[in-house]
């Protein structure tokens, strides 16, 4: 009788994650039905960036975001039947990490078919080898020489699920440009990290597509290292030579210290701080909420820069909605409600459909290999969660176009609208006894493709 | 040729400097009308702000210094001790705020430094009824002063917690990783370093993660009344506005302050000549009856405490991340300038490579120069001058 009740037990243990795989997903995220059952098998996530250097601020919530969105899948199905798995590690932006890494992958005895990257830096050191390996990648980033070579003409095996930093900052032209009203006589002054992507949109293409949209940028950039204790030097130089923008492709601390700095010169109402993608995000208001500025509000409130996919307020989105549930049913942090935990949430999504392309193409999941993925990226038509499209024109590109200007401001008392004092903000208690004030992104523009601004791009002006 | 060669010879460290002078007077004539070109506000402005960092930099010098000066080492892993005393202080700053200071913590991280400062010159000291009664009185009043809540008691406990964590730190790298190697090759106890801010690095990681903390420690100063930050009018003379960040003004005086106490130290108590002496030969000193674990053990805890307020001062004016060590980097300049074993050399060469630094950011915008080149071309020079460093002791050794 005992044994009959243990094996009942075992069973009834068994038959719960069947169950569990019941659940379907919802009716707004479609993927290409599978006609291959894989059943039994693991597809896995490989990822190795920056996780505990300038960039952890970005990179923990990424982590969370895949985790998260990896147990999501798996309970309604996973890829066509397997099971997705992550592989993460850690190089605390380090190259030389950043090549064993990429060794120890590109080595073993079943290749990947896909690698998912997240720095600049790496992309631009693994370009070539990975075309060469012929293992493509995803990534984050966008610097011309990581996505199209030094020459910036050589389109490699690595895609961008956002616009290249140039064309972004192109974009940022556009709209001031298009808003004279707003920005009369603009100075652009180009304020960053050094390194691969700080140094990214600073492009003679972009300073030419600039002054044709009647922006001048500055013909000297300044830039200061992430452990800089003070920038004011750097700051003034701009604002002396005219900047009445100042524009930052860095993240975190990067844009919170420039426009910390700003509201501490008391050029806030005079210097506008634009940014990259990164520079629009929670972590930076989180960073910047001890440095206020003039009204009381944190300094980086009223940041304009791009925003090229939607945003956790935009809740008439679907994805949206359902990465908003899914954050709160894990108890994820305000902190790790940012950018990265978003993306984490599209790139399973799209590692979803990729696969069941590329099985459906290519009839199992061991004949997938880098070249089959290449092509399946390359004409991919998906919408992953609605966060944003993917098109890279059949090959011919290799970031996402879609862009739109968006400006950092924080959430009023009553939760229906943007502050306008620090007395009329929300503030919510942090764990560490201090308070925080409530990021929100206010979208300026639709969303529209952003200028090629590569070396030759289409929107390059002539002569330049 | 043969009168030209021997010339040289007689007259090399003449004519070398003579060459460095009118190197240096051809980069003044360089420089000075870049320098006049500027306006004079904004000359004052980089002055100052250089001098500000510039005390943070001397500061993590000072504690390079401390234990180079007690052991000959070079402590690589300053960096590291510096990011793990300002999480520990903001661990302390956070969870008194909320009145969730853990008792186990409390009475841990009390009784764990009570027994490494009691044991300094061996584990025997533990079975003296003396010694136990400081550790069982220590640890009480430690703990309890951690443990008491109360308004406005935020940030001392948190300054409390910090220090006594700085000095465990020191203490215990000092028993488990520098002790062992007393005698042998300097060389290893460097290396030893090295592998101990790799292990600083995993521990600061697995404890408080990877992402980077905002440290609120400045944020009271506008409510004693103090403005943050300081402006002054330069009226037509300057015709600008000074700027003066108040949590840089006040780890300058900080640093001031620990300059004047270990000066002092070192020049007029017999613990401070005592580390010199240590310092100059460890199997001497011993000979003469210099507890020399000791006096390694008391450098390494000073150093570390150094290393904390450095922490916390740095943590303040921007934030705590994985990225700070990385500065220390920018004090090694300094040490190098100033001289290894010079506490007053720290001071200077912090001070100069600040100062350096902002001039050049100011004198060539967008080249990268003031972060990148300058202090290392600076130091560059003066070695090449002085290759014990400006205040550095001029050594002989007996072939």
């Amino acid at each position: 009788m005992r044994k009959v009740f243990l094996a009942l037990l075992l069973l009834a243990a068994l038959a719960v994650p069947a169950f569990a795989q019941d659940e379907t997903l919802p009716d707004f995220i479609e993927h290409t039905a599978c006609e291959v059952d894989l059943t039994g098998e693991t597809v896995t996530v490989y990822h190795f960036g920056d996780i505990s250097g300038s960039y952890a601020f970005i990179t923990q919530p990424l982590l969370a975001g895949l985790s998260d969105a990896i147990a999501y899948y798996n309970a309604r199905g996973g890829v066509c039947g397997a099971t997705l798995a992550s592989d993460n590690r850690d190089t605390g932006g380090d190259l030389a990490q950043t090549q064993a890494h990429y060794d120890y992958y590109s080595t073993l005895e079943d290749e990947p078919d896909l690698i998912v990257l997240y720095a600049s830096g790496d992309a631009e050191l693994l370009s070539s080898q990975m075309a060469e390996d012929e293992i493509p990648g995803l990534i984050s980033a966008g610097s011309v020489a990581g996505l199209y070579g030094e020459d910036g003409a050589t389109p490699g095996w690595i895609y961008a699920s956002n616009p290249l930093y140039s064309d972004q900052i192109g974009s940022f032209c556009r709209y001031v440009g298009a808003n004279a009203d707003q920005f009369p006589d603009p100075v652009v002054g180009y304020i960053s990290w050094p390194g691969a992507f700080g140094e990214a949109a600073y492009t003679d293409e972009t300073v030419s597509y600039c002054a044709a949209q009647g922006v001048t940028v500055l013909e000297t950039p300044e830039y200061f290292p992430p452990t800089a204790t003070d920038i004011t030097t750097n700051v003034q130089n701009l604002v002396d030579a005219g900047a009445n923008i100042l524009y930052t492709n860095s993240l975190a601390s990067g844009p919170a210290l420039v426009a910390a700095t700003v509201a501490l010169l008391g050029l806030d109402d005079d210097v506008q701080v634009a940014g990259v993608n990164w520079a629009l995000d929670t972590s930076v208001g989180l960073l910047g909420r001890s440095s206020l500025g003039s009204d009381g509000l944190p300094a980086v409130n009223g940041l304009v820069g791009s925003l090229p996919f939607y945003w956790w307020t935009e809740t008439d989105q679907p994805g949206i909605g359902l990465i908003r549930e899914q954050a709160a049913a894990n108890e994820r942090a305000l902190s790790m409600q940012n950018i990265a935990y978003l993306l984490g949430w599209g790139l399973v999504d799209t590692y979803v459909e990729l696969y069941a392309v590329a099985v459906n193409e290519v009839g199992s999941l061991d004949a997938v290999d880098g070249a089959v993925m290449k092509g399946v990226i390359e004409n991919l038509s998906y919408s992953p969660l609605g966060l944003y499209s993917f098109d890279y024109n059949g090959g011919e590109t290799r970031a996402l176009p879609g862009n739109r200007i968006a400006r950092m401001l924080f959430l009023n008392a009553d939760g229906t609208g943007p502050a306008t004092s620090g007395e009329d903000a929300m503030t919510v208690p942090l764990a560490d006894g201090t308070t925080a004030y409530i990021p929100i992104l206010v979208p300026l523009t639709e969303f529209e493709p952003a200028p090629d601004l590569r070396p030759g791009g289409a929107d390059v002006p002539a002569g330049s | 040729m043969a009168t030209i060669t021997r010339t040289f010879n007689n007259n090399r460290r003449s004519i070398t400097t003579g060459l460095y002078v009118v190197a240096v007077v051809l980069a003044l004539i360089w420089l000075l009308p870049l320098i006049g070109g500027q306006r004079p506000y904004r000359l004052v402005q980089s002055t100052i702000t250089g001098l500000l960092v510039g005390g943070i930099y001397a500061l993590i010098a000072l504690g390079i210094v401390v234990i180079n000066k007690a052991s000959g080492v070079f402590n690589f892993a300053h960096g590291w001790m510096m990011l793990l005393g300002g999480l520990i202080f903001y661990s302390f700053f956070t969870s008194s705020a909320a009145g969730t200071v853990s008792p186990a913590a409390a009475v841990a991280l009390s009784l764990l430094t009570m027994i490494m400062v009691i044991t300094t010159n061996g584990w025997r000291q533990l079975m003296q009824p003396r010694s136990l009664a400081i550790l069982v009185i220590g640890t009480a009043v430690f703990s309890g002063a951690l443990l008491i809540t109360g308004a406005n008691l935020q940030f001392v406990q948190a300054l409390l917690g910090a220090a006594l964590g700085g000095v465990l730190t020191g203490l215990v790298v000092e028993r488990f990783t520098i002790r062992p190697l007393i005698g042998q090759p300097l060389f290893a106890m460097v290396l030893m370093t090295l592998a101990l801010s790799e292990l600083l690095h995993g521990i600061t990681q697995l404890i408080w993660g990877s992402v980077e903390i905002p440290l609120q420690v400045f944020t009271g100063v506008a409510q004693l009344g103090i403005p943050s930050p300081i402006r002054i009018d330069g009226g037509e003379t300057l015709a600008g506005t000074i700027i003066i960040r108040t949590e840089l003004l006040i780890a300058f005086i900080l640093a001031l302050l620990a300059f004047g106490g270990f000066v002092a130290f070192f020049r007029y108590t017999s613990a401070g000549l005592s580390m010199r002496a240590t310092a100059e030969n460890q199997k001497l000193a011993q000979s003469v009856g210099l507890r020399v674990r000791t006096i390694l053990a008391v450098a390494w805890a000073i150093a570390a405490l150094l290393a904390a307020v450095a922490g916390v001062l740095q943590g303040g004016a921007t934030s705590l991340s994985l990225n700070m060590p990385l500065l220390a980097l920018r004090a090694f300049p300094a040490v190098l300038l100033g001289g290894l074993e010079s506490i007053g050399g720290a001071l200077v060469g912090g001070l100069v490579i600040g100062l350096v630094q902002e001039w050049a950011n100011l004198l060539f915008p967008g080249s990268q120069a003031g972060t990148e080149l300058a202090p290392y071309v600076v130091l560059m020079i003066v070695l090449a001058i002085r290759p014990d460093g400006l205040f550095g002791q001029k050594r002989i050794e007996r072939i």
